[in-house]
């Protein structure tokens, strides 16, 4: 008796799960009367918006733990581009950023969220390269096009996607910049690396390490730290035995917080601290105090102060409290980043017979790889067919007097 | 060792004993094979290429030293309550990480409050040493509060209930205090505030091998206060009233209450001990740190209970030994073995597996009681 009611709600379930699934899925919406011909004709169909509903961007980002500054940041700026792009033909844009905690599990899950909803017709993001990488493939499926303000792994604009863009530099840029600044300016001959076995943090200190070796440096040890942990003593006294007279640390601003702390007690004191895109920001200064002097990071390259900046820096200084730029060096291509998608779907977006808005997903895609010669707060971009629409080399900082300083 | 099996696995085990026959004799090959590999990489790395002085091998142990007295002051509190109720207290890490909150907020408030009418100095840095006192026995008291209504309201109830259903309470609990902590506290981590002197990074130098070894006053008080506290633990369970009716709730509740002894008021004490101990480790873990934030516990909670398990659960000094031996495995292993660092945990639950194939109880488990089975 009970395995037949049990049965019985089985097959419920199911014919349930399956009634609901047409309606959610996007593709679908073709068939509604009234849409525009377009949209019979795009391989992923239209998003359709009735009267009043608003045009909903995404963004997956690290909201809290240790890296949480990033996301905040970016969604602030994100959420400013929004404003500022107004309406299309009628129908207001909305910024929908979802805490990923920067996992790949976060990244895959905040993305099957948004496949579900069909009010999302791009994603501003992800902001971490595992998230990034777990996600890709879900929106590839779905036909919703990416633009990361902040992914630098090198290789995920070779994997072929169709729908991943990002206007943040490559980290085959930044790797070689970092190799070169140590070797050539910093005059290292004995260089330490340290990654935390991230695919961004790995495959940039792996860039760095070939850099600086085809110079002429050695690199005398290569380690792996383990995230969330808070005691790598051991490993920087394994690391000071070898003497560097520079680490270069390929991760985020929780680990190299730390990091940066316990060199000065594992008799790494005299060793320059060297760090990434992800190690720059407010938290990184807090943690370390007085033993962050002299420590670098790598940032995007500030754009020349333009009006746009101006009213963008005065806006962020007016809704948030706090100067753009001191939680993460990435808040203008957070900007940037969803005001390319915004001027994307007013390109595509069509009304149709019915009074509806349609945006047509496939024709969106190829409109946001389409970009060319933007003009933004952090860059001038131009999509490749591959995605990379930055081919700007990054800018070294160092932390002088408590803050963080530009060098040449 | 045997609390883990279950009923239903002896009945059905007699249909794999001829498997188990074959393994029974393959194991002490395999770890044999294992031992005679690591001995031949601890040859390769310390006596062919000799690839690190002693100044580094002296930094690496007391690294080791430091983190492995933390986890012994952990793992007391996963063998106090496993010796007791037979149960795998897995919320005990955010025991401590609760203790580690309390502690940062102790020293936030005590480094705000000014004393002296000239010299305008915080109450921490004018009297360290009360301030220190203070902020343990305010850690160690929020950690023992928690670790008593986590008895009352999640394990009590399920006394009578299969070993598996407390268990699962327990990781409930475990995520239950992680999340309350996120929320009450935010998910950013928090730099506690040491006294001068107590300041991280500092300590005593000591010149090997013309390179400066820095002996941190954090790592050595963090040592010493673990070691004094182990002792005062070993003093209670050894000569108080209240350790011996934890002894004898321990070797047999029903018997035990036969003699007049109250085993639900005996219970409630030992969570509160071991909460105790969690929380000074908790405090500890912020002096020498310096980081904490809502997810701190469960890295050294894990490596506690296997440092437990090493020792022999249930086994007081066992807890003591397998957290040092834990402690300086991960430091120095990696180092001696030639492997990433990255390894060390593989390191150690690699130790874990061999002692326990040659040794199933533990360094210094005994052979349970027929009753705790």
């Amino acid at each position: 008796m009970k395995s037949l009611k049990f049965v019985v709600v089985l097959v419920l379930v199911s014919i349930l799960v399956t009634a609901c699934q047409p309606s959610a899925a996007p593709s679908q919406a073709a068939v509604v009367s009234g849409a525009p011909d377009v949209c019979t004709s795009d391989a992923f169909g239209c998003a359709v918006f009735k009267p009043g509903e608003v045009v909903k961007l995404g963004m997956g980002a690290p909201m809290t733990g240790g890296n949480g500054s990033y996301g905040v940041d970016i969604s602030q700026g994100a959420s400013i581009a929004v404003t500022d792009a107004g309406d299309v033909k009628g129908w207001k844009f909305a910024l929908d950023a979802q805490d990923d905690g920067g996992t790949a599990e976060g990244g895959a899950s905040v993305a099957n969220k948004f496949v579900t909803d069909p009010a999302i017709v791009a994603i501003a993001g992800h902001i971490f390269t595992d998230a990034t990488r777990a996600a890709m493939p879900i929106y590839e499926k779905a036909g919703i096009p990416m633009l990361s303000p902040s992914n630098t792994v090198a290789d995920l604009t070779t994997l072929g996607s169709a729908v991943f863009n990002r206007i943040a530099f490559s980290d085959t840029n930044q790797g070689n910049a970092a190799g070169d600044y140590l070797f050539n300016t910093l005059k290292v001959k004995d260089l330490a690396i340290l990654h935390d076995g991230s695919s961004y943090g790995k495959g940039l200190a792996d860039t760095v390490a070939a850099q600086f070796a085809k110079d002429g440096g050695t690199v005398v040890a290569t380690q792996a730290i383990t995230p969330g942990e808070t005691d790598f003593t051991a490993v920087l006294s394994a690391v000071a035995s070898k003497n560097p007279g520079a680490v270069y640390f390929g991760g985020y601003a929780a680990e190299g917080s730390i990091l940066v702390n316990q060199m000065k007690q594992t008799g790494l004191e005299n060793a320059v601290f060297f760090g990434d895109d992800g190690t720059y920001g407010v938290d990184f200064l807090t943690h370390v105090g007085a033993n962050g002097e002299g420590a670098f990071a790598t940032i995007a390259p500030a754009s020349p102060d333009s009006a746009a900046k101006t009213a963008f820096n005065a806006a962020y200084l007016a809704q948030f409290g706090k100067e753009a730029g001191s939680l993460s060096p990435y808040t203008w291509a957070g900007y940037d980043s969803a005001a390319i998608l915004a001027n994307a779907v007013k390109a595509v977006a069509v009304v149709g017979s019915d009074g509806n808005l349609y945006v047509p997903r496939a024709a969106l895609m190829a409109a946001v790889r389409a970009t060319k010669d933007y003009v933004g707060l952090s860059g001038t971009f131009t999509c490749q067919s591959n995605g990379e629409c930055n081919a700007g080399l990054p800018q070294f900082v160092v932390v002088q007097n408590g803050a963080w300083v530009a060098v040449q | 060792m045997h609390a883990l099996s279950l009923p239903t696995l002896a009945v059905k085990g007699a249909r794999f004993k001829k498997v188990a026959h074959v393994f029974d004799l393959l194991r002490p090959i395999l770890g044999a094979i294992v031992l005679a590999f690591i001995a031949y990489r601890l040859y390769q790395v310390l006596i062919v290429q000799q690839e690190y002085g002693a100044d580094t091998w002296t930094r690496l142990l007391i690294s080791g030293l430091i983190i492995g007295g933390v986890y012994a002051l952990i793992a007391i509190g996963y063998t106090l309550v496993y010796g007791i109720l037979f149960m795998i207290n897995f919320a005990h890490g955010e025991v401590m990480m609760l203790g580690a909150y309390a502690g940062l907020f102790a020293f936030q408030a005590f480094n705000a409050i000014q004393v002296g009418g000239q010299a305008q100095t915080s109450f921490l840095n004018a009297y360290p040493v009360l301030a220190i006192l203070l902020a343990f026995v305010i850690g160690m008291f929020i950690s023992a509060a928690i670790g008593y209504f986590l008895e009352k309201i999640a394990y009590r109830p399920l006394r009578k209930a299969p070993r598996l259903v407390p268990l699962i309470s327990a990781i409930g609990a475990s995520i239950f205090l992680q999340n309350a902590a996120q929320l009450l506290f935010s998910p950013q981590l928090r730099e506690v505030t040491n006294p001068d002197i107590l300041r991280r990074g500092a300590g005593w130098t000591i010149s090997i091998n013309n390179a400066n070894v820095i002996i941190p006053y954090t790592g050595v008080f963090t040592f010493v206060l673990s070691v004094l506290l182990l002792i005062a633990l070993y003093i209670i369970v050894r000569k108080t009233r209240l350790g011996r009716s934890m002894r004898a709730v321990a070797l047999d509740k029903k018997t035990a209450a036969l003699m007049g002894v109250d085993v639900d008021r005996t219970i409630s004490q030992t969570f509160i001990i071991s909460g105790a101990l969690a929380g000074a480790a908790g405090v500890m873990w912020g002096l020498h740190n310096g980081m904490v934030y809502f997810y701190v516990g469960f890295i050294p909670g894990i490596k506690a209970f296997t440092a437990a398990v090493l020792g022999g659960i249930g086994n007081l000094p066992g807890a003591m030994l397998g957290g040092l031996v834990l402690g300086i495995v991960e430091s120095v292993g990696p180092a001696a073995l030639g492997i990433d660092f990255q390894l060390k945990d593989v390191l150690a639950f690699v130790i874990l597996i061999i002692v326990l194939t040659f040794r199933p109880s533990g360094l210094l488990g005994e052979v349970l009681a027929e009753e705790k089975v």
